[in-house]
């Protein structure tokens, strides 16, 4: 077809040029996956620590406020432990009654979040967009030995150990942190264990602790048996030890006591993406006080590497992106502005031989077009290197997840006394697969072949409006 | 064919105005060769161009077979073009990229005929100038008058009524500056067409049926230019 021969020829006779072309698109575009797949590897890696925390099948998830640090000279809430240092030594209050802590084990299984009614949940369920809803305890377990010879001069300070507790709702097993896990010993719970003492451990945390089926945990001085071993996303920021809703019910605390007929988490499906913003409001409405967070909310309230790459590829590889793009744009613009004008003589030959000026703009348009599939493809693979290289050879991002203790900490002493309640952190390390989807090769091609078309419009501008009689006069 | 009456073509640079042609009359019949001499810089190549369509006149009407030329949109020239006049260039023009074969096909492109009726058509026109069996070969692997050779089989491929030639011999030697002309003249004889030839070369000139003469814009015919081409099928040309 003569069209494709003279095509051919003519990005033959201007290989070099061609080659210049299409390697700048191609670079332009390489670099707009490189981009948008790293940026893609970081929201999988938010997503999967997301669902380590509140497991798969979760959209919104609802959470009573985070207690702050008590006012200085505060009272604690009632029913509830405190931990008081003083020159006298260490102590340990309950409801204005206080002994000597020395000696001692304090054992406190206190709720990181504001308590919300447990008959919530039922009623977040039935609101239009969701499709079901759970609830949860998110609980953590501080353990202090305190010295005998606490308060003496040399004695050392006490090391709190503390690892975090899942109350988890037996009634609906899709939702929920335990929702993402795999059972890879023993079994998880069962409707017939729903309030004994029972736990499910966490493979990191039983490695860790040398833990196995049948082994005994102790949470708030009661002993739990293990009856089975769950495996988490790599990714994810699993609790410790998941024991049935009920028992850590009876046996945990939070601001205001007792946690009997209490939640902390309302885990909640909506039916379709969509709704999930009016849901979102909805169950605000309904549960004033609450903080009612998204995925996407959630995302930023992780810090971390993992945080700062996110913003790193969203926005500097962004702006990155789209001012080599241009530039890509702009050099096969003129490049193919300067081929049409040294192709003066051989376009007002061929308009003297009849041809239409639309046809000659094809040709140009057409060698253009072939220039940005060429860089396209170009393109695509040197985005896939630099995906494959980064997935390859990029650290391990970091993800730090802010949660309450639940413990309450007092110290008196000559200048007053001092409140405080720790935070715990939970510090993941997430590894970053940088992935190409088949919806961002495309669009890499698509971008080339529009550089190649708008390079072809700019360079077929001028035979529009080229006379033939002025392109022949030229040589002659 | 061609009845050019008042026909002015100026070219401004600036304010200056710089006439190309003025005040031309001129009538061809159907058939003829006329050949148009003059010095460099005096109107030759502008007059042919405003014939073949290329470019416009300032003033004057340039009827071609009762179409003006002049009153026609781009796009009319441009079909006229293609079916009706062929062009030799003095630099042959040939595209460098593409073969023979192809700088002829490239004349049959706007007419759209058939891939088996476009191939028999170039093969016989590279053979009426005796290229048959360079078809393949580029512009840089043909010699001078070669090449000229493949621009007239693709000025005559579509089977114009005019071919306008713009010093075709200019870039070649003396040899085969005689050769060509034999050709171009054996072609008009055969196909009765109409032929204008631009030349400063008087020995040229002289072969044709009537010479006019280019001086600063204006046109004379020579009324004592020698008659010695006879077409076989064009009608006897009328006086000079």
């Amino acid at each position: 077809m003569f069209f494709v021969t003279y095509l051919r020829r003519e990005l033959r006779r201007r290989m070099r040029q061609a080659i210049f072309i299409a390697l700048g698109l191609a670079v332009g575009v390489g670099l707009v996956v490189t981009v948008i797949a790293t940026s893609n590897g970081v929201k999988k890696a938010q997503s999967a620590v997301l669902q380590g925390l509140y497991g798969v099948g979760t959209d919104v998830t609802v959470t009573g406020a985070a207690p702050g640090p008590p006012k200085t000279g505060s009272k604690p809430p009632k029913n509830s432990q405190t931990f008081q240092i003083s020159p006298n030594g260490a102590q340990i209050c309950s409801n204005g009654h206080c002994h000597n802590a020395a000696g001692q084990k304090v054992d406190n299984l206190g709720s990181q979040y504001a308590p919300i009614n447990a008959s919530s949940v039922a009623n977040v369920a039935r609101l239009h967009g969701v499709t079901a809803a759970a609830g949860g305890l998110a609980l953590n377990d501080t353990q202090i030995s305190i010295p005998k010879n606490f308060g003496q001069a040399g004695s050392p300070l006490p090391q709190p150990n503390s690892f975090t507790v899942d109350g988890a709702d037996i009634g609906h097993p899709l939702l929920g942190p335990l929702s993402s896990g795999t059972i890879t010993s023993g079994h998880s719970f069962t409707k017939a264990e729903s309030d004994s003492d029972v736990a499910v451990v966490d493979s990191g945390y039983a490695k860790a602790s040398k833990l196995k089926v049948g082994s005994t945990v102790t949470i708030d001085k009661v002993k739990f048996t293990v009856i089975g071993i769950v495996s988490q996303p790599q990714s994810g920021s699993p609790p410790d030890i998941y024991i049935p809703l009920a028992r850590a019910q009876a046996i945990g605390s939070g601001p205001g006591g007792s946690l009997k007929g209490k939640v902390n988490t309302i885990y909640v499906t909506a039916a379709s993406a969509s709704d999930i913003p009016a849901v979102q409001k909805e169950i605000s409405k309904l549960l004033p006080g609450t903080t009612v967070t998204t995925a996407s909310s959630l995302a930023s309230q992780v810090t971390g590497s993992l945080s700062s790459t996110a913003k790193l590829a969203n926005e500097l590889g962004k702006w990155l992106s789209i001012l080599v793009l241009i530039a890509a744009f702009a050099v096969a613009s003129l490049l193919t502005m300067a081929a049409v004008s040294r192709r003066v003589r051989d376009f007002g030959t061929l308009k003297a031989l009849g041809w239409r000026s639309r046809r000659i703009m094809a040709q140009v348009m057409g060698e253009s077009v072939v220039l940005g599939i060429i860089g396209g493809a170009v393109g695509v693979g040197l985005g896939l290197a630099g995906a494959a290289l980064i997935t390859r050879f990029a650290s391990k991002l970091s993800a730090t997840i802010p949660t309450a203790s639940g413990l309450h900490f007092q110290s008196v002493g000559p200048g007053g006394s001092q409140s405080s309640s720790p935070t715990a952190e939970h510090n993941l390390l997430v590894p970053l697969h940088a992935s190409v989807t088949l919806d961002v090769i495309a669009l890499a091609v698509l971008l080339a072949v529009a550089g190649g078309v708008l390079a072809g419009i700019f360079g077929s501008w001028r035979i529009g409006r080229l006379r033939p009689a002025d392109a022949l006069r030229r040589v002659e | 064919m061609y009845k050019l009456t008042g026909v002015n073509k100026i070219y401004r640079k600036g304010r200056q105005a710089v006439p190309a042609v003025r005040d031309l009359d001129l009538v061809i019949e159907d058939g003829e060769w006329l050949a148009v001499q003059g010095r460099t810089g005096h109107g030759k190549t502008t007059l042919l161009q405003i014939l073949g369509g290329l470019d416009r006149p300032t003033s004057g009407i340039v009827e071609f077979d009762g179409q003006d030329l002049a009153q026609l949109r781009e796009a009319q020239v441009t079909r006229l073009r293609a079916v009706s006049i062929g062009f030799i260039f003095q630099t042959f023009n040939l595209v460098p990229t593409l073969s023979a074969a192809e700088n002829v096909e490239a004349a049959l492109i706007p007419l759209h005929p058939g891939l088996a009726e476009r191939r028999r058509r170039v093969t016989a026109a590279l053979e009426s100038v005796g290229l048959g069996d360079r078809a393949r070969h580029l512009p840089s692997e043909l010699s001078g008058g070669q090449q000229q050779r493949v621009a007239i089989a693709r000025a005559l491929v579509k089977e114009p009524k005019v071919l306008l030639a713009d010093e075709p011999t200019g870039n070649l030697d003396e040899g085969t500056r005689d050769e060509l002309i034999d050709l171009l003249e054996q072609l008009w004889r055969g196909l009765g067409l109409t032929l204008v030839l631009v030349t400063h070369d008087s020995s040229l000139a002289r072969r044709a049926q009537r010479v006019g003469v280019m001086s600063k814009g204006r046109l004379t015919i020579r009324p004592d230019a020698r008659r010695t081409a006879e077409p076989q099928t064009a009608p006897a040309p009328g006086p000079a």
